[in-house]
């Protein structure tokens, strides 16, 4: 039996999570949310996290109800992600695992997702689409790895979604992905963006500015040559509609590519714009045509949490895995197929 | 000690000799940032932690100094509370 405790923070939330050999025995967040317009950076996000974990760590133990005795290790992210968040996170696991005296553990951010993920749903062997604020991934798994088939040249999904969010002042609470989702729910007129798949990649910025002048034409103005009748405007909610609908046909169709590949019958949504309802929808009914099946999460495991650091902390420890005191640094850069998959033997 | 002329040596001292070992331990595994121009050296003699920082720049090591500073003083409230520590660490 194992027990594991994994810190998350490599970017703007913070969770921390409790695990007992897949039996969830905390797992809470705090997320650091910026007025409408403005994102995240990183100083003020470690600063954050800083403020909060303790607070965090002490409620993680209650809700779980367990003495830190009967934890058997420790874990933390350890990349990809912003480098001062993810520092703060992991200072506070070594010390904590010095004072109780466990071994510690750093844990990939897209290998918790994954892991947790095929925990959560069952999955047995899916494609998997991580997509976030940061990271834009389609993976298969094969011989100990995650293999990526396809990603982003450029900015991730989320990324291009949380920036359009900010371009149109919507709020960020609780999310920037979530509002645009309802905003889009309205829309009604759709405007032709570009469609921007390359092989089994994937670019996101160049639709961004695209959008941006449609949504801000003011800035712009000396590349509008007419001004544009009152009912052929679009609004806010067109556009946050038109937007979905281009960025999440071009994961489906990179999705159904690698599925054709692998010869898969499963696929698994990970990452904060997992939770999007419409990406979903649509990802759905390309497994339905195709006679598989489409797994997803809802928000409490797909949005960044400490549970999926514990869970794939606690599935490499019981393989074997251990890490030395001086590797237990941060990292900015992490590639998923960097880490070696010892925990599954198919 | 190289690196440059502007140098700050820090001495901290701890209650005792295990909490000043855990701080040297959280602390020293993270290689200063390529593009801090700064080179930190910690140390730890009984229950001292000492931390010496060289540099270019005067601001260059302001800014060590800072990012030291907080990271340090999270790892002491760490130990203030969820301490007191165990007696000695045997996983590496």
């Amino acid at each position: 039996m194992v027990i594991a405790i994994g810190f998350e923070g490599s970017a703007n939330k913070l969770g921390i999570g409790i695990i007992k050999d897949g039996e969830v025995l905390a797992n809470v967040r705090k997320t650091y949310i910026t007025p409408p317009g403005e994102g995240f950076l990183p100083k003020e996000t470690a600063e954050h996290h800083r403020s909060k974990i303790l607070d965090l760590l002490k409620e993680a133990l209650s809700v779980a109800k367990i003495s830190p005795d009967v934890i058997d290790v420790v874990c933390y992210t350890k990349g990809p992600g912003m480098a001062p968040p993810l520092l703060t996170v992991a200072i506070v696991a070594r010390t904590i695992a010095q004072i109780w005296n466990k071994p510690i553990l750093g844990v990939n951010h897209c290998i918790g997702h994954i892991e947790m993920g095929r925990f959560i749903t069952k999955a047995q062997n899916p494609t998997v689409l991580y997509v976030s604020g940061g990271n834009t991934q389609v993976i298969a798994y094969s011989m100990k790895r995650y293999r990526i088939f396809g990603e982003t040249i450029d900015i991730a999904v989320g990324n291009c979604l949380d920036r359009f969010a900010r371009i149109i002042k919507l709020s960020n609470d609780p999310s920037p992905g979530y509002n645009i989702e309802q905003m889009a729910k309205k829309g009604e007129k759709f405007l032709k963006l570009p469609y921007t798949v390359k092989g089994m990649d994937v670019s996101f910025s160049g639709i961004l500015s695209f959008i941006e002048k449609e949504a801000n034409p003011a800035k712009f103005k000396k590349n509008i040559k007419k001004t544009i009748d009152e009912k052929d405007k679009l609004t806010d909610a067109d556009l946050c509609f038109s937007l979905q609908e281009t960025l999440f046909a071009m994961l489906v169709e990179t999705t159904e590519r690698a599925m054709a590949h692998c010869g898969s019958e499963e696929v698994l949504i990970v990452g904060g714009v997992g939770c999007n309802e419409r990406l979903q929808e649509m990802m759905r009914i390309m497994c339905e045509e195709r006679g598989g099946k489409l797994f997803a999460t809802d928000e409490r495991f797909c949005i960044d949490n400490g549970l999926m650091i514990a869970h794939a902390g606690a599935e490499m420890f019981k393989s074997g895995t251990r890490m030395s005191w001086n590797d237990a640094t941060v990292t900015q850069r992490y590639r998923t197929d960097e880490v070696l998959v010892t925990w599954r033997d198919d | 000690m190289t690196g440059g002329p502007y140098q700050v040596s820090i001495r901290i001292p701890f209650p005792t000799e295990r909490e000043a070992e855990i701080a040297y331990d959280v602390l020293r595994v993270d290689a200063e940032p390529k593009r801090s121009f700064i080179t930190k050296q910690l140390s730890r003699e009984g229950n001292i932690l000492q931390a010496d920082f060289t540099g270019e720049l005067a601001k260059n090591v302001r800014v060590g100094l800072t990012s030291f500073f907080q990271s340090l003083m999270l790892c002491c409230e760490t130990i203030k509370e969820f301490g007191p520590p165990s007696e000695k660490y045997d996983h590496y």
